[in-house]
């Protein structure tokens, strides 16, 4: 009976020491929560991935769009007002962001002065919202976009340059994203109407911004009528003229960088006999040529010169110089 | 009686040491379980979005919707630094949605494997394809697995007056047939 409990018990040892490898096995190569958590981390981390690329995206290119977008619009609806309004605007950079940001002008929407539909759904306000309603249902984040202010201007003769400065937050379920951006948009002033004709003719003489394709060394009296009948502008280094910007102000003093002048179209006017150079800036400025810089670009012996399509049609010395006008199609006109 | 119980013991260790080799089958086994093809799914309609976000209108090499092709000939397309997704976004703005439709299937024709269904919607609307079929709609409705990658476009119209439109929520569904 002692032999047989002394065998028993090296069984039962043996028994304990398998069951014991087993759970080992069981305990070390059962699938564990690690693969879950890696799931959930890299869940985590595309959420995290695409709420980063909305933000670039909005920073980016959407506000910089919508920007352009904007600006242009209130530029055309600032136009218009004046139009409407025969006056010159008191301050470009004030209106212009009163208009960007609520569609008003002195507190009164500027689409009810001008009679058309031009800023309703466009400021960028209205954008802005556009832009959170649509990321919260595509990415389920909460988007809050401050405007601080708004300004244009101009480095360029032919665009203008609309500069907002905002703060905006994101949240999500994950993460809270705060910045401040200042965004600028480049906007093309071409196909806009020139403020200064529209005032200074109560409205019955526009022409829109065109840029002439005559090269600053081609210029020649063929080129000049081109010029002139096509209502197109020019961009002279070191001219006297205002840029598109200053003449919503009626700031005709020159422009560094900017200045652009047209000729204005005596026909147009009624064909009045001006005593005054008929560059746009020029002619309806504050200050009249000395008639003895003026010349009547004609020439009464042959009939040449711009006056048989032109009748009266003026220049000052230093324009007849620029357009390259010989003296034989310039007479003095004193 | 000490015979029997000696029967008792090794029958007990026998069923013990089965017990362990069975365990031991199992674990072996159930390492060669694999895990479903979720991923795969979810990876192509990411990458078809991202496809269709990334890749502009000018790197198409495509007789119908590249530079110089059919649609450029026509004045259809007049951007091409347009994304594949911003100038679908225009097409929709600009009510050609049998446009959009056809610029959809011609640049993602082959992007999408022959066992998967893919589906596209700009702003809550069916772009691609306009009119599923049957099976189409038949399968979509009994996949186990649907995935969905979504993303904002927006874009310009007209250049010069900086026309904008959008943002838009687009949309693409892929699913196994």
């Amino acid at each position: 009976m002692g032999k047989i409990k002394v065998h028993g018990r090296k069984g039962v040892f043996f028994t304990f020491l398998a069951i014991t490898i087993m759970t080992l096995f069981v305990i070390l190569f059962a699938p564990t929560s690690d693969i879950s958590l890696q799931s959930g981390a890299l869940a985590v981390g595309t959420r995290i991935g695409s709420v980063d690329n909305y933000i670039s995206n909005l920073e980016g290119a959407y506000l910089e769009t919508v920007l352009g977008n904007s600006a242009y619009r209130s530029v055309l609806s600032l136009i218009y007002y004046m139009n409407s309004t025969g006056d010159y605007l008191p301050d470009i950079n004030g209106a212009f962001q009163e208009v960007l940001i609520n569609g008003t002008i002195n507190k009164v929407k500027i689409d009810s002065i001008t009679g058309k539909k031009i800023m309703e759904n466009h400021t960028i306000t209205n954008w802005s919202s556009k832009i959170s309603q649509i990321a919260k249902e595509t990415l389920n984040v909460n988007t809050t976009i401050i405007l601080n202010n708004a300004s244009i201007y101009q480095t360029k003769p032919w665009s203008m340059e609309a500069e907002l400065n905002l703060n905006f937050t994101v949240t999500s379920s994950l993460a809270e994203w705060r910045k401040g951006v200042k965004v600028t948009a480049e906007v093309n002033i071409e196909g806009l109407d020139d403020p200064y004709y529209l005032i200074n003719t109560g409205g019955g003489y526009s022409n829109r911004i065109k840029r002439s394709t005559v090269e600053f060394n081609k210029w020649n009296l063929s080129a000049t009528r081109e010029h002139l009948r096509n209502g197109t502008y020019v961009h002279f280094e070191n001219s006297g003229a205002p840029s598109f910007l200053m003449r919503f102000t009626n700031t005709l003093s020159n422009s560094s960088c900017c200045g652009i002048e047209s000729l204005v179209n005596p026909n147009k006017i009624g064909s009045m006999d001006v005593m005054d150079s008929y560059v746009d800036y020029m002619f309806w400025g504050s200050t009249v040529t000395p008639c003895i810089e003026l010349f009547n670009i004609t020439n009464p012996a042959t009939g040449a010169g711009l006056w048989d399509e032109f009748r009266f049609f003026k220049m000052d010395v230093n324009h007849v110089v620029s357009y390259n006008i010989t003296e034989e199609y310039a007479v003095r006109s004193c | 009686m000490d015979e029997n119980k000696k029967g008792y013991f090794f029958t007990l260790d026998a069923v013990l040491g089965l017990l362990v080799l069975v365990i031991g089958v199992v674990l072996i086994a159930s390492s060669y379980v694999k895990s479903p093809q979720s991923a795969q799914v979810e990876f192509l309609s990411d990458d078809l979005l991202n496809f269709f976000f990334n890749v502009k209108v000018k790197d198409l090499n495509n007789p119908y919707a590249g530079i110089g092709g059919q649609l450029w000939n026509q004045g259809e397309i007049t951007d091409g630094d347009n994304s594949l997704l911003q100038q679908i976004g225009e097409f929709y703005t600009l009510n050609k949605l049998d446009l959009a439709e056809k610029f959809v299937q011609n640049v993602s024709f082959g992007a999408v494997p022959g066992q998967f269904y893919y589906e596209m919607w700009i702003d809550g609307k069916l772009i691609y394809p306009r009119n599923p079929t049957e099976t189409h709609i038949k399968s979509k409705d009994k996949t186990n697995l649907l995935l969905t990658s979504k993303i904002l476009t927006f874009g310009i119209i007209n250049k010069t007056t900086s026309n904008a439109w959008g943002p838009y929520k687009a949309e693409v569904f892929v699913w196994e047939k």
